[in-house]
């Protein structure tokens, strides 16, 4: 049995140990304390505004590209005769957070936040309606 | 033929082909924008481009050039596909490119093609066009912003509408699609302009907004109004009939539609839609279950037995019409009927006399084949306004001669070179007559007559016919009526069309018989292009007759059958007597006398609403079965969306009820139409497999013979109008009244009258007049047109709301007088 084997790599092993001692600790004290969420994150959703009013021209390219089938879309039409979204619905136990939304539309009407915290007590509460979903200011 | 190369492949091609066609026909497509295969070549966009190596590389538009021997085209050098790229951007550049709030988009030509031309970028700048938008009209939206110039919508309505409403207005840059002075949209709304846009210009404002092109599914289905049998392409999402899809490639019409079958589809998930059975109880219509209305039914049919009777709509499939006459066999029913009787008796009783069958000798398809057509009431084209396309193309671009013999003039009547003989009402059968008369006379008679069954007691029977003493009481002059005879039976192909249905009372037998008399004098039967065709009322008309759903004493005395007290159960399929039958009065009394009145309805009609027991029953759009249409077309319908609410099938309706009385239940449609095809002369071999998607013919096999038809003498009530009933374009029967489409275009009936009446009675338009008759009065809203002949008016019968039958007592002619 050579010694220098034997202890060399559990010297080197505890070496790590021991600098992690010294470090700042990875768990977060979570709720007390929050996590930093990345830019680029993808969120609960949120429909911009514009002029007071949701940019979303209920163009259906977000149901048609979501591979979820989580959104539900109802087009209606306004006093100036445009377009507008009378019904706007994400059913969050269905979203996969793909993004796929964002990247579709054509007008920027829908983003994703760093909003993680989803829990609910009720199914019904996971599908988010167009109140729910404009951006807070 | 003539050889060709394209894109070095060696094709031939017909000698009358566009390189365009020679290219399609070979499987080379050629992208367009302007073109379409009903229009004549335009070569508006030039996005066709292709090069002819022998005008030296030149670029030629395709759609417009025809093919000659030896040419060698090519459709895609890097020249053309740069040139087609730049026509995209020099149209891009003045189009908002508003796709995601354009309904046409996934559906839309210039945004197709501007995907394969990969056209992302633009060289050029421009200001975008800032026309008004055109949101007044109910039906039909015009965005001029988002046009392309190809003048598709101004040319389908001046070729084959005919009507003539759009058109290029301004000149140059300012150049733009509108009407008149560039005022809103007022046409016939039968949607062709929108079906054939390219682009969002032309929209169906009924469907704006509801739903993406791409998130439909497309069911291919057969149209549940008039007889015409125009094929439809249902829009379904969400078990919603939604819309109606344009296919250029569907039917004998290639997609073309009329309002009804464009416009009117909504009756099918109207929120009108009865979805439970509901049973009178203390004297209340309530809702029950199935189980206890179809028990109530059943036990009703077995103690009344021979004392029952039926009128079923001619909007049932032949399936259900056979079963439907299985249930009333069963329970021992002997008096059956459809569509109030007389409205087919020119087949049943008319053609079945003159040439041994039930049906109409030519199709629809003979219509752009045949050398003159003589159309019987310009109502042929209000019945059946498909049809009246037919006669339009023929006339504008075959060169058919076009003879009117009517009440009134009306569109067809502006048709170029149209000859319109208009008579006082209720003569018609006399000059036929006449014009038989005047064929024997002058020896035109063709030669296969003289050998058919009863010549001589026609030819003795046509003496007083001579065009002198028919002109004395007919308002034609003997001139007028020499001239026709001796066109139409020196047509080498002539076609005679008349339309018959509930409004046409005076359309009966004896016309049917007449005009065949006419037909076999001049020996016009049996040749492509012409002979006869009686164009029936309803999408399955022609079926109901086939099936022989006829027997006992007719429709006319089952209601006084009903009055008296000799008919006590009453069986109403989808029938709305209350409306479309001749005497409100009497149909009111009948139906309140009788014991007991089933009704199974897709509505609660005035009718279903006097019902004891009202079934619910499910549309066209959600049933299996097969319709004849009027030229003895059989096609097959499928279900395209679930049923709605509890509402069944009129077959399983009745099928559950033969089991209740102890028959045996028919399987299911198919099985039942296997039995069709056994029993029924011309239905022979045909299945839902051979019927495919476009159908197939049932011969007609004639055994002609001459029938002497009675026409009925005209009494003239000296000082009073004549009112004639008939059939309004927008509408059909009383179904179409479930349709938003056409009650947004004419929601209510109305009297339409002469100027010079108008005039003389200071009328105005909209005033409401008292319309009063021998058998009642009523107020309806004047209408002042051109069209009508002084002394006589015009009212549409379609309207439960104030129906015309208030005044009209089912006499060809109605003696009235109008007050304010």
């Amino acid at each position: 049995m050579n010694p220098i084997k034997t202890f060399v790599p559990i010297i080197q092993g505890l070496k790590i140990t021991l600098g992690h001692l010294f470090k700042k600790p990875v768990t977060l004290q979570y709720p007390t304390e929050r996590p930093k969420v990345a830019e680029r994150f993808r969120g609960l959703h949120a429909l911009n505004v514009s002029h007071n009013k949701a940019k979303c021209v209920a163009c259906y390219l977000c149901p048609t590209v979501c591979p979820a089938k989580c959104i539900t879309v109802e087009a209606g039409e306004d006093a100036n005769h445009d377009k507008f979204a009378s019904v706007y619905e994400i059913d969050m136990l269905r979203c996969i957070f793909c993004g796929y939304c964002v990247e579709a539309c054509p007008v920027d009407a829908i983003r994703m936040t760093g909003e993680f915290e989803l829990a609910n007590y009720s199914r019904k509460d996971f599908v988010y309606s167009k109140e729910r979903l404009l951006e807070k200011k | 033929m003539v050889n060709l190369t394209i894109d070095d492949k060696q094709v031939t091609a017909p000698k009358t082909a566009t390189i365009y066609e020679a290219a399609k026909l070979n499987g080379i497509a050629i992208p367009i924008l302007c073109h379409d295969k009903k229009l004549k070549p335009f070569g508006a966009c030039r996005m066709c481009l292709v090069e002819v190596e022998q005008m030296k590389g030149r670029q030629i538009p395709a759609c417009t050039t025809p093919v000659t021997e030896g040419m060698i085209i090519r459709t895609s050098t890097p020249d053309i596909v740069k040139a087609r790229k730049m026509v995209l951007e020099l149209l891009l550049l003045n189009h908002p490119i508003d796709c995601p709030v354009c309904d046409k988009a996934g559906d839309c030509d210039l945004q197709n093609l501007t995907y394969e031309y990969k056209v992302d970028a633009n060289r050029f700048t421009d200001e975008k066009f800032h026309h008004e938008i055109d949101y007044n009209n109910p039906l039909i939206e015009r965005d001029m912003n988002r046009c392309v110039l190809c003048g598709k919508c101004a040319r389908i309505c001046d070729e084959i509408v005919s009507f003539g409403a759009l058109t290029f207005i301004s000149r140059g840059i300012e150049t733009k699609i509108g009407c008149e002075f560039d005022e809103a949209l007022n046409c016939e709304f039968c949607g062709s302009c929108v079906s054939v846009c390219p682009v969002g210009s032309l929209l169906a404002r009924p469907f704006k907004f509801k739903a993406r092109f791409w998130s439909l599914t497309k069911n291919k289905s057969v149209c549940g109004y008039c007889g015409t049998g125009c094929n439809l392409t249902l829009g379904v999402k969400d078990n919603k009939v939604l819309t109606t899809l344009y296919d250029e490639n569907q039917g004998f019409h290639n997609g073309q539609l009329c309002v009804r079958g464009r416009f009117g589809y909504q009756f099918i998930n109207s929120d009108k839609r009865l979805t439970k059975p509901l049973v009178r109880k203390n004297g209340k219509l309530e809702e029950a279950g199935w189980d206890e209305a179809l028990e109530l039914v059943a036990a009703r049919l077995k103690d009344a037995g021979a004392s029952t009777a039926a009128l079923a709509t001619a909007r049932l499939t032949n399936e259900e019409l056979v079963v439907f006459k299985q249930l009333l066999q069963t329970a021992g029913c002997g008096n059956y009927d459809h569509s109030a009787g007389y409205a087919h008796a020119a087949l049943t009783e008319g053609f079945a006399g003159s040439f041994g069958a039930s049906a109409s000798p030519s199709t629809i398809l003979d219509i752009q084949k045949s050398d003159l057509l003589l159309v019987i009431k310009t109502d042929a084209y209000e019945t059946h306004p498909v049809v009246g396309f037919e006669i339009n193309m023929a006339v504008k671009n075959k060169g058919t001669l076009l003879k009117i013999l009517t009440d009134k003039s009306g569109k067809l009547s502006k048709l170029p070179d149209a000859r319109t003989l208009v008579h006082t009402p209720g003569s018609e059968i006399a000059i036929i007559n006449s014009l038989a008369k005047v064929i024997l006379d002058n020896k035109l008679v063709d030669a296969s007559a003289a050998a058919l069954p009863g010549y001589a007691a026609l030819e003795k029977e046509l003496a007083a016919f001579t065009p002198e003493a028919v002109s004395a009481q007919c308002g034609l002059t003997a001139v007028e009526i020499k001239l026709l005879a001796s066109a139409y039976a020196t047509a080498e192909k002539a076609l005679i069309l008349f339309p018959v249905g509930q409004a046409y009372p005076g359309h009966t037998a004896a016309l049917a018989n007449a005009v065949a008399n006419l037909a076999l004098l001049a020996g016009k039967l049996g040749k492509e292009g012409g002979g006869v065709l009686c164009l029936s009322e309803k999408n399955n008309s022609q079926g109901a007759v086939d099936m022989g759903f006829q027997a006992g004493i007719g429709a006319g005395r089952i209601i006084d059958g009903c009055a008296d007290g000799s008919i006590t159960t009453l069986f109403l399929a989808g029938e709305n007597p209350l409306v479309s039958y001749p005497d409100h009065a009497r149909v009111q009394a009948a139906l309140d006398k009788v014991e007991f009145l089933v009704v199974s309805e897709m509505f609660l009609t005035e009718t279903a609403a006097m019902a004891d027991v009202v079934l619910p029953v499910c549309s066209f759009a959600e049933k299996e079965g097969t319709f004849t249409a009027t030229d003895r077309r059989v096609q097959h319908i499928k279900p395209a969306i679930r049923k709605v609410g509890q509402s069944r099938s009129d077959f399983e309706i009745f099928g559950a009820l033969i089991a209740k009385l102890g028959g045996v239940a028919p399987g299911t449609p198919a099985s039942v139409f296997a039995e069709i095809s056994a029993t029924v002369p011309g239905y022979t071999g045909m299945s839902y497999a051979s019927l495919g998607v476009e159908g197939q013919f049932a011969p007609v096999e004639l055994k002609p013979a001459f029938v002497m038809p009675n026409a009925p003498a005209v009494t003239v009530e000296p000082g009073k109008l004549a009112l004639v009933t008939g059939s309004a374009l927008y509408h059909n029967g009383t179904l179409s009244q479930y349709g938003e489409g056409p009650m947004h275009v004419c929601p209510e009936g109305y009297v339409e009258i002469s100027r010079a009446d108008a005039a003389a009675s200071r009328f105005a338009e909209n005033d409401l007049l008292t319309v009063s008759s021998a058998g009642g009065s009523m107020k309806l809203k004047a209408h002042i047109s051109a069209r009508m002949p002084q002394g006589v008016v015009f009212a549409p019968y379609h309207f439960g709301a104030n129906p015309v039958n208030q005044v009209w007592s089912g006499a060809p002619v109605t003696w009235i007088t109008l007050a304010k």
